[in-house]
């Protein structure tokens, strides 16, 4: 190989071109009045010109479709389409012609063809078309190879073969915000935005919920027995534009009740993102698993099971609380402390005992308090000792509390 | 992607958790924490993964990699960080190797290239995949153009490892065997209307670039105590070949035809008093502006139509002469007041504050003189010199040899009648350039011709329509800039100068704007060509708010400017209808403008407001809104929606366009579906009802590429053509025929030479050369 052999001609030659979707053609509409000078001649002009709308021609955006002009942005989860034509520029038969299309990712590569058969012969200024399709799973870097390989009439064996390449963005940026709330529900919010450079049409987003959840989308307001999108009427996304969904994860009854389930890093499930571009372009992508880490509530977790929202100031009311053995196999001897803050009064018994607690059981405890300062005001210096470990869980800030002068009529 | 990478995210879910100091020093006191989902490393591929780690320990984020379909588990997501061929090892080794280097060697080719990439990007804006340096080609085009990477040596498909790196390593560096793609990011950011922006290749060179500087030179020089015609003109009669017209005939034409052309029947206007600039031409009798504060010889002039009647016999004289002209009307004093009617309803306009005191005082002052600020008064001029030229010859020349290029035959600014007759005919054979230059040529008689702008000058109904049919043209040939620059000297057209009433001898009892509605339309419009869509807006606004305040006062009693008015029923239904469709007018031109700034759910408010002024294109509008739905936005159920809406509304008028329209629809839909065979179908469908159907004709071809049937969309288009050249001819169907041509075989340039000839047989001057790709 030390001389470069002199460069052959090829009697096949091969284009590819992407499919994109087609665009309209949109024309500058120019007009003028009667009165003026050119009279009804740009009118005229504009009537005359085929891309324009029969009967409103000043509307910009027409009817005729144009071809794709140059090879614009691919975007995961969207589908690459090319044409691929093989065309015989000789003037002689070529025979035994297989055009084989690979795709080469990072990790993969795969064979894109319709066909692996060879075409037996191809005429003078006849040529071999293909259509391919390949749903791009990847990001970043793609070689299309396009192999062609042929017989000569002299019986020669040629073969050729071209690269493309192209990169592969990320159309989406997802972001995620886990809410815990009071009750075994996960709120989820999650911030879709479009980093692409044209709008996008969110034809779908939903939650699959893991096996442990059901799923609430909160994603539209019944309004007088008619569901209507948050979103209102903007139902596509500009470029940059970020919308938030929010989802309402419940766990299933049979695990609400084994909370020993619920603990540490759980799967909540994955979002499903269907969107549309360009006359109905497709795309589709889904996020992993998403996860969560579940709020840590160590061997004994306490939580409120009902507390008046407002409270007299110095009067005295009851809150439900529920003691849970989260520790998978040690039943726990439990002493509850009530310890008064600067504002939090308990009443009744501190140091009691709680009786035994059997692994992934709860009680329920009624406990009676009161405030002696008004304001929000936050219920604090609960403390569960297990006797046998020796081992003091303090249980601070479980709820607050809205304390109103007894002056003031407190509804129910 | 799952192990070595270790960029799953339950790893760093963990690693959030272990350490939460990070993130709740952040979020305070709040529940919940927020963590971004990457959808798979950003570009990093050739980053070797610890790299890829550390990336996402920094930013603390769960990461999550977005799988693509509902059964792909993270498995096939592959391994990002490095490339790996997973294939077979035998012809893979060999394409593996290659791939690697081909990967690593492209992403340097990737920055060495960048500069001619953008450099091809804009002086063309169509480039694809970018093309091998080898490959002789134009850039340019959809296709992916080849990499010339052939491995020469002719060999059996399924080669055992041959020693084919050892081919590209010995070629130099710029022989990259991967066709570099770098026009992705920004560079297309509107791909859905880039020939809106297109530059047009000539006007670098139509600008004559001189010292626009030259404009405050005026001021140091003394005031013209007149302004008149150009002394220069013979000037372009010297350069002209045919010579047919003497300057004595030049300014006969320029007088009377422009006389006779304006008070064409046809355009049913023209007052006598349109005569008065003319019989008295520009000159001593005139106001005369200078840059110095002036006077204005001043008279009582009655203001307000009703009393312009009364004036009428003693204004314009020679009427035996408007008589000679008006072939067919037989009074003459009838007509002057229909006339004065119409010239009332429509040069009504209501000027700013500032210019109504300007105009309030000149028409008080008696005998008196006005101060009038020189920042308020307009002084045009053309800016460059003329954009004669025609693309199609200059391409002839190149490709065709000089013989098939001195075939070509267009009418120039010379060829004509020096009159508004001659620019007509230039405007309807599509030489807009010439047009433009004879419009340069006519105003230059006038007084406003090349290096006037900045020195003053007056202006009649005449010169500006001139202006206007010279700036539309600019606009419709897409030298946005350049109409841009002669726009400038009229400020905001509210200038008092721009008014009849600032005239009161020229024009006595006329009141109004000189400033056809059209032009401000147009001024309004050009800004968002130019890229600034918000100025365009605040502009036709301004338009809009007049219009209404017009059409209110009207519908109050009022003449149209406010004042007590005693106008006819008629003459005030004719007046509301006209003032109706103006506002019709720009709100089309709102909508548009919307559409162009992407604010798709303003712009479908915008065109169903254009639908209540036009009630007659509703089915059209509500189409149109279908396609804002299905191609800018790909909302098929909403567009599907409004494509119903339109089958409602044609139901009642059976006819063949509503038809048409219904399967048009139809079509986009299937299209929107992704269903090109349904599409073809009803394109096809169209032609069977409308055979001569230009656009179910391209498209229906158009849906046949993507069938995979080159051949037979080729033949349809090609077919098109020859059919009916004279409207087949268009842009954007010789748009999709090259590049169909570009597609097929290595012998573009030849048939893309075919095309040239047709169109230099049937087109004129204005005739886009892009889209033939020959450049």
């Amino acid at each position: 190989m030390e001389v470069n052999p002199p460069k052959q001609e090829h009697l096949l030659a091969l284009k590819v071109m992407r499919l994109t979707k087609p665009t309209l053609f949109t024309n500058i509409p120019v007009t003028c009045e009667e009165k003026d000078l050119p009279g009804d001649l740009f009118n005229q002009l504009m009537r005359d010109d085929p891309s324009t709308v029969n009967g409103a021609e000043i509307l910009m955006l027409g009817e005729m479709l144009t071809l794709p002009q140059n090879f614009g942005n691919i975007f995961l989860g969207e589908t690459f389409s090319s044409y691929i034509s093989v065309h015989n520029d000789s003037n002689q038969v070529v025979k035994d012609i297989l055009v084989k299309a690979d795709l080469q990712t990072s990790s993969q590569r795969l064979n894109l063809s319709a066909s692996n058969a060879a075409v037996a012969e191809l005429k003078p200024d006849c040529c071999i078309d293909d259509v391919i399709h390949h749903e791009v799973k990847e990001i970043g870097t793609h070689i299309l190879v396009c192999a062609v390989s042929y017989t000569t009439q002299g019986g020669e064996k040629m073969y050729f073969r071209k690269f493309f390449k192209f990169q592969v963005l990320k159309p989406l940026d997802v972001k995620t915000k886990f809410y815990n709330a009071e009750t075994d529900e996960v709120f989820l919010e999650a911030q879709i935005q479009n980093i692409t450079t044209s709008p996008m049409f969110m034809e779908k987003v939903s939650l699959e919920p893991s096996l442990m959840y059901n799923v609430t989308e909160l994603n539209s307001v019944d309004q007088a027995g008619e569901c209507v999108s948050t979103f209102g009427s903007r139902a596509y996304l500009q470029p940059m534009d970020t919308r938030q969904y929010l989802y309402c994860l419940k766990p299933k009854k049979e695990f609400a009740e084994k909370a020993g389930i619920i603990k540490g890093v759980t799967v909540i499930g994955k979002l499903d993102i269907v969107w549309k571009t360009n006359l109905g372009e497709r795309g589709r992508l889904q996020t992993s698993q998403l996860q969560r880490m579940a709020p840590g509530y160590g061997d004994v977790r306490l939580s409120l099971e009902a507390i008046p929202d407002t409270v007299n100031l110095e009067e005295p009311f009851h809150i439900t609380c529920k003691i849970t053995n989260c520790s998978s196999e040690r039943t726990m001897d439990l002493v509850l402390d009530m310890c008064n803050t600067s504002s939090i009064h308990w009443c009744g018994i501190s140091g009691r005992q709680l009786g035994k607690l059997h692994p992934s059981s709860s009680l329920c405890l009624a406990l009676t308090l009161l405030s002696s300062v008004q304001g929000l005001q936050s219920v604090s210096g609960l403390r569960l000792t297990d006797t046998f470990l020796k081992r003091t869980y303090e249980y601070d800030d479980i709820a607050q509390v809205c304390v109103v002068s007894s002056a003031i009529k407190v509804e129910s | 992607m799952e192990g070595a990478t270790g960029a799953d995210p339950s790893v760093s879910a963990e690693e959030e958790k272990v350490r939460p100091q990070a993130p709740q020093a952040e979020q305070g006191p709040l529940l919940y924490h927020e963590e971004t989902i990457d959808l798979g490393g950003d570009e990093s591929i050739s980053e070797d993964s610890s790299h890829f780690l550390d990336k996402l320990n920094e930013h603390m984020m769960e990461s999550v990699l977005i799988s693509d379909s509902p059964n792909n588990s993270e498995d096939d997501a592959g391994d990002l960080g490095c490339l790996r061929d997973v294939t077979e090892p035998g012809l893979a080794g060999a394409s593996a190797g290659e791939g690697l280097r081909s990967l690593s060697d492209g992403s340097e080719a990737d920055t060495d290239d960048t500069p001619r990439d953008l450099s091809d990007l804009t002086s063309d804006s169509r480039a694809s995949l970018k093309e091998e340096p080898t490959q002789e080609e134009a850039a340019g085009t959809p296709v992916l153009e080849d990499a010339g990477a052939d491995v020469l040596a002719p060999r059996a498909e399924e080669q055992a490892p041959a020693p084919a790196p050892a081919v590209p390593s010995s070629r130099p560096a710029k022989d990259e065997p991967v066709p570099v793609c770098t026009i992705f990011s920004q560079a297309s950011p509107t791909p859905a209307q880039p020939q809106l922006f297109l530059q047009d290749g000539f006007e670098s060179q139509m600008v004559k670039s001189p010292s626009f500087s030259s404009a405050s030179e005026p001021s140091a020089k003394t005031p013209p105590q007149a302004v008149r015609p150009s002394p220069s003109l013979s000037r372009f009669f010297g350069d002209t070949v045919s010579g047919n017209s003497a300057a004595s005939g030049f300014f006969d034409s320029f007088t009377t035809s422009t006389f006779t052309s304006v008070s064409n029947p046809h355009a049913g206007s023209s007052g006598p008093d349109k005569l008065s600039p003319l019989s008295s031409p520009v000159g001593e009798k005139s106001p005369r502006p200078s840059d110095s504060p002036y006077p204005l010889g001043m008279e009582r002039s009655e203001s307000g139509p009703s009393t312009a009647s009364q004036d009428g016999p003693d204004s314009p004289r020679p009427f035996s002469q408007i008589q000679a002209v008006f072939a067919g009307s037989d009074d003459p004093f009838a007509t002057a007041l229909s006339m004065s009617e119409m010239d009332r309803r429509n040069d009504a306009w209501l000027p700013s504050q500032r210019t109504r005191d300007v105009l309030a005082a000149v028409a008080t002052q008696q005998g008196g003189t006005v101060f009038v600020d020189k920042e308020s008064l307009t002084m045009p001029g053309l800016r460059f010199d003329n954009i004669q030229g025609d693309a199609v010859k200059d391409l002839m020349l190149r490709f065709l040899g000089e013989k098939a290029a001195a075939k070509r035959q267009v009418l120039s600014a010379s060829s004509v009648e020096q009159s508004f007759v001659g620019l007509k005919q230039l405007i309807s054979c599509k030489n807009w350039r010439a047009a433009v230059d004879l419009c340069g040529r006519l105003l230059t008689a006038h007084g406003q011709g090349y290096g006037k702008s900045g020195l003053p000058t007056s202006h009649t109904t005449d010169s500006l329509q001139l202006w206007f049919v010279r700036l539309a043209l600019l606009v419709k040939l897409g030298l946005f800039q350049n109409a841009e620059v002669e726009f400038e000297p009229f400020g905001n057209l509210d200038q008092p100068d721009l008014y009849y009433e600032y005239y009161p001898h020229v024009y006595p009892g006329r009141r109004g704007s000189m400033v056809p509605f059209s032009m401000r339309i147009l001024h309004a419009d050009l800004q968002q060509y130019l890229g600034n869509p918000q100025e365009s807006l605040d502009r036709l606004h301004r338009i809009k708010t007049v219009c209404s305040q017009i059409l209110s006062n009207l519908e109050q009693g009022l003449a149209e400017d406010g004042g007590v008015s005693n106008m006819t029923q008629e003459n005030r239904q004719a007046s509301l209808q006209l003032w109706r469709a103006r506002l019709g007018r720009v709100t089309y031109s709102v909508a548009n403008c919307l559409l162009l700034m992407k604010d798709y759910v303003l712009a479908v408010d915008a065109y169903h407001s254009v639908a209540k002024c036009h009630p007659e294109q509703e089915p059209q509008l509500l189409s149109g809104i279908g396609r804002i739905f299905l191609q800018q936005i790909g909302d098929i159920k909403t567009a599907e929606k409004y494509f119903q809406d339109v089958e409602k509304v044609t139901q009642k008028l059976d006819g063949l366009q509503g038809k048409i329209m219904v399967l048009m629809n139809r079509a986009f839909l299937h299209l929107g579906q992704n269903n090109f065979a349904e599409a073809h179908r009803f394109f096809t469908e169209i032609l069977r009802m409308d055979p001569t159907n230009a656009v179910a004709n391209n498209n229906a071809a158009v849906c046949l590429l993507y069938l995979g049937k080159l051949k037979d969309s080729l033949r349809q288009l090609e077919a098109m053509v020859q059919q009916d050249p004279r409207q087949y001819l268009h842009e954007s169907v010789l748009f999709n025929l090259t590049t169909m041509y570009e597609l097929e075989s290595s012998r573009s340039v030849q048939k893309k030479q075919g095309l040239l000839e047709a169109v230099a047989g049937k087109e004129g001057d204005s005739f886009n050369t892009q889209c033939l790709k020959l450049a």
